[in-house]
């Protein structure tokens, strides 16, 4: 469960980002955060994880986001960022994927036994060998995510997971989410995966949260969605016309 | 292809070499490392007039080469940039140290000279040395051995960043270079008016990229200390090599192997 409370953050520079967000997300839901480019999406994430200081109170699984409790929250929660190459900063996807159970106090054998599992349950086991800077940009993805899994997470955390990806790395990364239980918060503009994929939508809009309901609802609302910089997801709005030539 | 993306691959060509799988990519980590480092001590530790016992150490990392079925000329194409300052120590040696050493015909060479090739021979023999090691050794497995012999963590941890960090600013001059071309098509290079916003710009979107790395690796659990993982089982023969090879650069060292080998024909 993670909950935030009255959360608000500025840059350095004075800008706010955040302002007074409150909301809880319970253990084994399934999220769609979206919001236009500088909502604040990203921002909320990091400050769940602590990889920013944000004022209020923010609590994952009872334990307040504070230096004391970092490890045990990083521990529970895997975090995919948007550009894989960022993500994936060890020569090949085992070492990746065994770098955070390791770090953890795990042996190197059972961390690599867990890597085989995990591969295996993603059905990426060919992967486990190779280079990262060999892969394409959807096995990067896949593998990206696999190395958030390897660490056994409660919660999966995801920005822009769709982001650079063909329509077939797509819908097996639309796949291969419906078919994990952890609870999911995916931060993204694709609306129709979101459709796909979660139960809950949470629309920012200039660091506030404008809607939060379930997907279905707030996704079908053009106005809420055009009036916050969005559009009707694609399934929905059918194929646009050409509006110019 | 620009200087950047150029400079990018040469390094990931590197990367490439190491996946090699060769007896010599075979032996354990600390093995190589051990006996590189054996190798270059005994290499350093020569005397500046020594240059025939110096010669003969040119085989261990021509040895090397052969086994691991790298040309040597790749150490030498890719560290050519290196290699004339490797070579300009002792370049002034001449000067200073007059006095004739020995005749080569009518030729009188003066000790200046000789120890001047010698520092040269020193020089690029380590560099040969340190490449295979690198060539045929991924840079993890290198810190891990480091690591093994209780190199600091910190010094570790420098060591592995800084080599990604030159990667990620290779990878974002390259993209920066190609955006400046596309809309300065008539340029040779980039204007050195421009080379104050680029490089600010450059290392701003190096330490974004570079603050994200850090970022996927402290939800990792990193605190200051690597872990690696085996990317291949380290040969049985790992040890051996590293007894037999450092006793022989050490024999090398010691028993002046050129001139027993020139006195049988004189």
């Amino acid at each position: 469960m993670i909950e935030f409370k009255n959360v608000s953050y500025s840059y350095a520079c004075g800008r706010p980002v955040l302002h007074d967000i409150s909301l809880r997300i319970e253990d084994g839901e399934q999220v769609g955060l979206i919001g236009a480019n500088g909502a604040g999406k990203s921002t909320l994430l990091k400050a769940a994880v602590g990889l920013i200081s944000a004022q209020g109170v923010i609590t994952v699984n009872g334990m307040s986001v504070s230096a004391d409790n970092l490890p045990e929250i990083r521990k529970t929660i895997g975090y995919v960022l948007q550009n894989s190459d960022n993500q994936m900063f060890m020569p090949t996807v085992l070492e990746d994927m065994t770098f955070g159970p390791m770090n953890y106090g795990m042996s190197r054998s059972e961390a690599e036994a867990l890597a085989d599992e995990t591969l295996a349950g993603l059905g990426l086991s060919h992967l486990k060998n190779r280079h990262n800077h060999r892969m394409s940009g959807g096995e990067k993805r896949m593998a990206a995510i696999a190395t958030a899994l390897a660490m056994r997470p409660g919660t999966l955390i995801m920005d822009e997971p769709s982001s650079s990806l063909d329509p077939r790395n797509r819908r097996g990364l639309i796949n291969t989410l419906n078919s994990l239980g952890q609870t999911k918060i995916i931060a993204t503009h694709d609306l129709d995966m979101v459709l796909e994929t979660c139960d809950r939508v949470i629309l920012l809009s200039d660091g506030a949260i404008a809607a939060d309901g379930k997907a279905g609802d707030v996704l079908r609302d053009r106005e809420l969605l055009e009036k916050n910089g969005l559009e009707l997801p694609f399934c929905l709005a059918g194929v646009p016309e050409r509006t110019r030539g | 292809m620009n200087a950047a993306r150029k400079a990018y691959a040469e390094i990931k060509e590197i990367d490439e070499l190491v996946l090699g799988d060769s007896p010599v990519h075979r032996l354990s980590p600390l093995s190589k490392l051990a006996v590189t480092f054996i190798y270059i001590l005994t290499v350093v530790s020569f005397n500046r007039y020594d240059i025939t016992g110096l010669f003969v150490m040119v085989l261990v990392p021509v040895i090397g080469y052969q086994a691991s079925g790298i040309p040597v000329s790749k150490c030498f194409s890719k560290l050519w940039p290196v290699m004339p300052m490797v070579c300009a120590v002792g370049l002034f040696n001449p000067l200073f140290d007059r006095e004739i050493m020995l005749y080569v015909g009518p030729l009188a060479v003066s000790g200046g000279v000789i120890s001047m090739l010698t520092l040269m021979m020193k020089g690029v023999f380590c560099v040969m040395a340190s490449f295979l090691l690198v060539a045929t050794t991924p840079i993890d497995e290198i810190c891990r051995a480091l690591r093994q012999i209780r190199i600091h963590r910190m010094f570790i941890s420098l060591l592995l960043l800084t080599y990604r960090y030159i990667t990620v600013l290779l990878n974002e001059a390259a993209v920066m270079t190609d955006a400046y071309h596309l809309r300065a098509p008539r340029q040779k290079g980039i204007q050195f008016s421009a080379w104050g916003s680029f490089l600010g710009q450059l290392l701003l979107r190096s330490m974004d990229r570079t603050q994200e790395l850090y970022e996927s690796m402290v939800m990792r659990g990193f605190e200051g200390e690597f872990h690696y993982a085996r990317t291949r089982a380290a040969s049985a023969y790992s040890v051996p090599f590293a007894l037999i090879c450092s006793a022989a650069v050490v024999l090398m060292r010691f028993y002046n192997i050129s001139a027993a080998l020139g006195s049988l024909f004189v």
